[in-house]
C-alpha cells in the first residue's frame, strides 16, 4: 500500500515536472537514474525516483513546490564530486539537478563581486576574473568541477583557506527556494544589513535548509607576490613541530601542507618526482612582495632549526605547480598503494599534530592497515587515506572501523568530526560523539525552522532512527509540544 | 513571593536583586536583575520566565542596548557579568575560549603577554572597556579592524548558548576549521538576544604585527577621496585600518606588517596620493578620534553600508546633511553621526544611503528615528525568522529584537 502510494506520488510529480521544466528534462528511466544514485562517497548508493532538471529559479522553485504538496523529499545535485554522502537521494525522493544552470550573471569588477548561478564550477569564477588581476579564494582541490551550489551547501574550503576563510566568508548574497518552494534573497549587497544571518546558517547546511539557485560571490586581487617551500624531515613529528612554529611566529602562511612517508610515497607513483623523506612540508606564503620575503626568509630558518633535511625552494611558476601536482596528486595516487582507500576528514588543534599522527600510526598498526597522510596542517585538517582491499570483506569492515576510530582520536583531542567534507549520511551516526542531546535537538530546531517537513535532503547531518537506529538523548520536538499544549515527562 | 524571592530560591540570595533606574531598557524598569554564575543558572532563570511568562532581557557590558528595539515588556534583566572567566587559551592554535560576560578589553590582557605570544582577538567594536563578548557578537559589533579581519560571524569558532527554553547547547567547537553541525553561531550573532542567551564563545585569535606604519590623506573632494581609497584597495598593501572622514576630507590608512613589510608598503601608498606620515603617537590618538567621532555628539548614530562603488555618493549624503561619517572604506561599512534630532535631516540621510542601495541601522536615537529605519523583510525571510525565534525561543520569554 505504502509502495503504491510512493509511486503514485512519484508519477504524479513526473507528470507535474515535465510541464515544469519540460518532458526532456525529466529522467525516470531507470539506467538514466542511476548516474544520480551517489556522490564521491561511492559506498553508499540508492536510486532516485526521479531526476528533475531545471534551468531557472522559477523552475526550481515549481518543482520544489510541488514537492512540499506530494509529500516527496527531494535533494540538490551539483557536481556530484561530494564526499560524505550529501547529495545521495532516496529512492522514494527526487533529485534536482542543478548542472543546467551554469551561467555566470553578472561580474562587478568594482564591487568585486561575481553573481553565478549554482551549477557555475568554482575553477569557472576564477577563470572569469582571471584577466583582469582576481580571483575566487575558496579552493577545495576538486574546484575543477565541483560547483559553487555544492560549495555553499557544505561550506567549502581548500588549502588556503588558512588565511583566506571558507566559502561562508566569500559569499555575499544568495537566492534560495525554500523547502516549500517559496524564494528567499538571504544575505545583501551592501554590508551590515540588519536581520539574522540567515545566509550564514544556510551555507554548510549541507543542502537542508533550502537550494541555491544565485549567488553572489566575492573576489580578491591576486597577491602580489608568491613563494613556496618544500621541506622534507626524517620524522613526522618534526614536520608537525615546524608547523606549530611557524604559526607561533606571528607567520601566517597562505597554506600549510603535510604528507607523511606513505603519502609521499603514492605522489611519487604517479609524478615524477623525486621526494623521499618521513615527511614533506609545502609552505606557501602571498601578499605583498617585501613582507612575504621577509616572512619566508624565517620559514626556511624555521624549518632548518627543526632538522629539516633539505629546504626546496620553488625558483619559477612552474616549480611551484610540481610541488602542488605532487600534493594534489596524493589522494589519486593512493590507489597505486592498495585496491582501495577512504577518505577521513578530521580536524585537531594543530599543536597536537605529533601526538594525533602517533595515535594514528598505532590505530593503523593495531588494525593491520595501512594509512597514508596528507592534510592541511596549518589549519589542523586531516586527511588520512585508509589503504584496504576491497576483495576482502574483513578488510572492508575493519577499514571503516579504523577511519572512525581515526575520526574519534580526532575528537577526544578536541577536535572535530569533519573539517571540509561534511557530515552527511557518512558521518550522521557520528554527531553524537561530538555533540550531546541538547545539541542536537537545537541543531534539529534549527532544521525544523527551515524545513518543517523534513523533505529538504532528509537523512544527512543529523542522526536518524532510519540511518543510526535509535540515538539516545535526542529527541525531536513533538508538534504538541511545539504548540505549547503539552510537555515531555 | 515576588519575582525577586523567586529567582533568589533558584539562583542564591546574592546572585539576584530588584532592578533599579539603573536598569531600565527603553524606559522599563526590570523587577529584577539576575546575575547567573553558570549555563545551568542561566537556564533556571528562563525556565521561571517561560513558567511564569516573564520577559527576560540579556546584558553583558549594557553598552549596546540601545543597537536594538526597546523590549514591549521587561521583567528580568539577565546579566552575563558573573560568567567572566577565561577557560581555555591555546596559544600555539591562536584561539581562546571565554565565557559570554567577559569584557573584550579584560580578555585582551588575559591573552596577550609581549614576551612569549603576541597575539590578539582582532575586534575593536564600539563600546569601550565595558562591552563583554557575548555582546559584541550579540550585536554583530566590529570597528576599523574589521577592514582586514572581518566582524564577529568571520572570528567565532563556536558557542554554547542556552536556549529560550532552557536548553544549553553548543554549536561549532574549538578549532578553527569545522563544518560539523549546523553553524548557530551565525544566527546568534547579530540576533541581539531574540533566540538564545549567548555563555561562552571560542574565538580565531590572531599575531599582532612587528611594526604599523600610518599615513593620512586630505582630499576634500568625495570622488577623488573614494579614488584614492579604491587605489589603496587595488595595490599589494595589506591595511588593517582605512578609515574615510567626512566632511573633514581625510583618509587615514594603516599598515601592519613586518618592519620591512611595512616600510615597503609605506613606499607603494606615496604612489597612490600625496600622503603624509604620522608618528606613532599622532597615529594612535587620531586612530582613536576616527574611531568615536561619530559618537562624539549627543545627536543620533547610524551603522550605514553601501556597495564599495557607491562610496563618492555616501561621503555626499553625509555632507549634505550636516552629518559626521567614518567609513571603513575598503568594505564601505561606517558610522554616521547626526547633529542633531531634527527628524527630516535624518529622513534625508537615510533616504540617500536607501536611494543608494545602502543599509542603515540605528545605534543610537529616538524610536521614531527607529521606526524610518527598520528595514521590513520579505515574506519568505519574515517567516524564516519567525520560525527561528519559535524554535529557539518556543515560549517567547527573550524581549530581544533581531530588527
Amino acid at each position: 500500500m505504502a509502495a503504491t502510494q510512493t509511486t503514485d506520488r512519484l508519477g504524479t510529480l513526473a507528470e507535474r515536472a515535465r510541464a515544469i521544466v519540460g518532458p526532456v528534462w525529466v529522467l525516470s528511466d531507470p539506467a538514466q537514474l542511476r548516474t544520480y544514485e551517489c556522490d564521491g562517497l561511492t559506498n553508499q548508493r540508492e536510486r532516485p525516483g526521479l531526476v528533475v532538471l531545471p534551468a531557472t529559479t522559477d523552475e526550481v522553485a515549481a518543482v520544489v513546490r510541488a514537492c512540499h504538496e506530494l509529500g516527496v523529499p527531494f535533494v540538490a545535485r551539483g557536481a556530484g564530486s561530494g564526499l560524505s554522502g550529501g547529495a545521495m537521494p532516496r529512492a522514494e525522493g527526487v533529485v534536482i539537478g542543478l548542472a543546467r544552470m551554469r551561467e555566470i550573471l553578472a561580474v562587478d569588477l568594482p564591487n568585486r563581486r561575481v553573481t553565478v548561478q549554482p551549477g557555475v564550477t568554482n575553477l569557472a569564477i576564477t577563470e572569469a576574473v582571471a584577466p583582469h588581476g582576481f580571483y575566487y579564494a575558496p579552493d577545495p582541490s576538486s574546484q575543477q568541477v565541483c560547483t559553487i551550489g555544492g560549495n555553499l551547501a557544505e561550506n567549502a574550503g581548500g588549502a588556503h583557506c588558512l588565511k583566506y576563510g571558507f566559502t561562508v566568508n566569500h559569499a555575499l548574497a544568495a537566492t534560495v527556494v525554500l523547502a516549500d518552494g517559496a524564494v528567499a534573497e538571504l544575505g545583501s549587497a551592501a554590508p551590515d544589513a540588519p536581520g539574522l544571518d540567515l545566509l550564514g546558517v544556510l551555507i554548510g547546511s549541507e543542502g537542508t535548509c533550502g537550494i541555491v539557485t544565485e549567488a553572489v560571490v566575492g573576489i580578491l586581487p591576486r597577491p602580489q607576490h608568491v613563494e613556496t617551500l618544500v621541506a622534507f624531515f626524517d620524522t613526522v613529528e618534526e614536520g608537525g613541530e615546524t608547523v606549530s612554529e611557524i604559526i607561533s611566529a606571528g607567520i601566517l602562511p597562505a597554506a600549510v601542507e603535510m604528507m607523511d612517508r606513505l603519502a609521499i610515497e603514492a605522489a611519487r607513483a604517479v609524478t615524477h618526482m623525486d621526494w623521499d623523506a618521513e615527511s614533506a612540508l609545502i609552505v606557501e606564503l602571498d601578499g605583498p612582495e617585501s613582507e612575504v620575503r621577509s616572512q619566508f626568509e624565517a620559514v626556511a630558518r624555521i624549518c632548518s632549526a627543526h632538522h629539516a633535511r633539505e629546504v626546496r625552494v620553488a625558483a619559477s611558476p612552474a616549480e611551484r605547480a610540481a610541488i602542488w601536482t605532487a600534493r594534489k596528486s596524493a589522494f589519486a595516487a593512493a590507489g597505486r598503494l592498495a585496491p582501495a582507500y577512504r577518505v577521513q576528514d578530521g580536524v585537531i588543534p594543530r599543536t597536537r599534530l605529533p601526538e594525533v599522527l602517533r595515535g594514528i600510526a598505532e590505530l593503523s598498526e593495531r588494525y593491520g592497515l595501512r594509512v597514508a597522510n596528507v592534510f592541511h596542517a596549518g589549519d589542523g585538517n586531516l586527511h588520512p587515506l585508509v589503504l584496504y582491499d576491497s576483495a576482502v570483506p574483513e578488510e572492508v569492515q575493519q577499514s571503516e572501523e579504523l577511519a572512525m576510530a581515526i575520526v574519534a582520536l580526532c575528537v577526544e583531542f578536541g577536535g572535530s568530526i569533519t573539517g571540509e567534507h561534511g557530515v552527511g549520511t557518512e558521518k550522521a551516526c557520528s554527531m553524537p560523539k561530538m555533540f550531546d542531546g541538547d545539541d542536537l535537538t537545537a541543531f534539529d530546531r534549527v532544521r525544523g525552522a527551515f524545513d518543517p517537513d523534513g523533505l529538504c535532503n532528509p537523512d544527512k547531518l543529523l542522526p536518524t532512527p532510519r540511518l543510526c537506529g535509535e540515538v539516545p538523548g535526542f529527541h525531536r520536538v513533538h508538534p504538541v509540544e511545539r504548540a505549547g499544549l503539552g510537555d515531555r515527562l | 513571593m515576588g519575582l525577586v524571592e523567586d529567582l533568589a530560591a533558584d539562583l542564591g540570595p546574592d546572585r539576584v536583586r530588584p532592578g533599579g533606574p539603573d536598569d531600565a531598557i527603553g524606559g522599563r524598569v526590570p523587577q529584577a536583575v539576575a546575575e547567573p554564575l553558570s549555563p545551568a543558572a542561566v537556564a533556571l532563570v528562563l525556565a521561571r520566565a517561560g513558567r511564569d511568562g516573564l520577559a527576560v532581557r540579556v546584558r553583558g557590558g549594557g553598552t549596546k542596548q540601545a543597537w536594538s528595539a526597546p523590549p514591549a515588556r521587561l521583567d528580568v534583566v539577565l546579566s552575563t557579568r558573573a560568567l567572566h572567566r577565561l577557560v581555555d587559551h591555546a596559544p600555539g592554535d591562536m584561539t581562546c575560549v571565554a565565557e559570554a560576560g567577559m569584557p573584550l578589553a579584560a580578555l585582551q590582557v588575559a591573552i596577550s603577554d609581549v614576551t612569549t605570544h603576541r597575539q590578539r582577538l582582532m575586534l575593536d567594536p564600539p563600546g569601550g572597556a565595558g562591552a563583554t563578548l557575548g555582546g559584541v557578537l550579540a550585536t554583530a559589533a566590529a570597528g576599523p579592524r574589521r577592514v582586514r579581519y572581518g566582524t564577529p560571524r568571520d572570528l567565532v569558532i563556536g558557542a554554547r548558548y542556552v536556549t529560550g527554553d532552557g536548553l544549553a547547547a553548543k554549536t561549532g567547537g574549538r578549532v578553527v576549521k569545522n563544518v560539523a553541525g549546523y553553524d548557530v553561531a551565525k544566527l546568534l550573532i547579530g540576533s541581539h538576544g531574540s533566540l538564545a542567551v549567548i555563555t561562552e564563545v571560542a574565538l580565531k585569535l590572531h599575531p599582532l604585527p612587528d611594526a604599523a606604519r600610518t599615513v593620512v590623506l586630505r582630499e576634500p573632494d568625495p570622488d577623488r577621496a573614494a579614488a584614492f581609497c579604491d587605489a589603496v584597495r587595488g595595490a599589494p598593501v595589506t591595511p588593517a585600518l582605512v578609515e574615510a572622514a567626512w566632511p573633514e576630507g581625510l583618509v587615514l590608512v594603516r599598515v601592519e606588517s613586518t618592519a620591512e613589510g611595512a616600510a615597503a608598503q609605506v613606499e607603494r601608498l606615496r604612489d597612490l596620493g600625496p600622503i603624509q606620515e604620522l608618528d606613532e603617537p599622532a597615529a594612535d590618538a587620531l586612530a582613536a578620534d576616527l574611531a568615536g567621532r561619530a559618537w562624539a555628539g549627543t545627536g543620533p548614530v547610524l551603522a550605514v553600508g553601501v556597495v564599495p562603488d557607491r562610496l563618492p555618493g555616501l561621503l555626499r549624503a553625509a555632507a549634505a546633511a550636516g552629518a559626521t561619517l567614518v567609513v571603513r572604506a575598503p568594505v564601505c561599512a561606517g558610522e554616521l553621526g547626526l547633529p542633531d534630532d531634527d527628524p527630516e535631516r535624518a529622513a534625508r540621510v537615510v533616504g540617500a544611503v536607501r536611494a543608494l542601495g545602502g543599509s542603515v541601522q540605528l545605534r543610537r536615537g529616538g524610536e521614531a528615528l527607529r521606526a524610518l529605519v527598520h528595514d521590513e523583510p520579505g515574506p519568505a525571510v519574515r517567516r524564516l525568522e519567525a520560525a527561528l525565534k519559535d524554535g529557539l525561543d518556543p515560549h517567547g520569554v527573550l524581549a530581544g529584537a533581531a530588527r
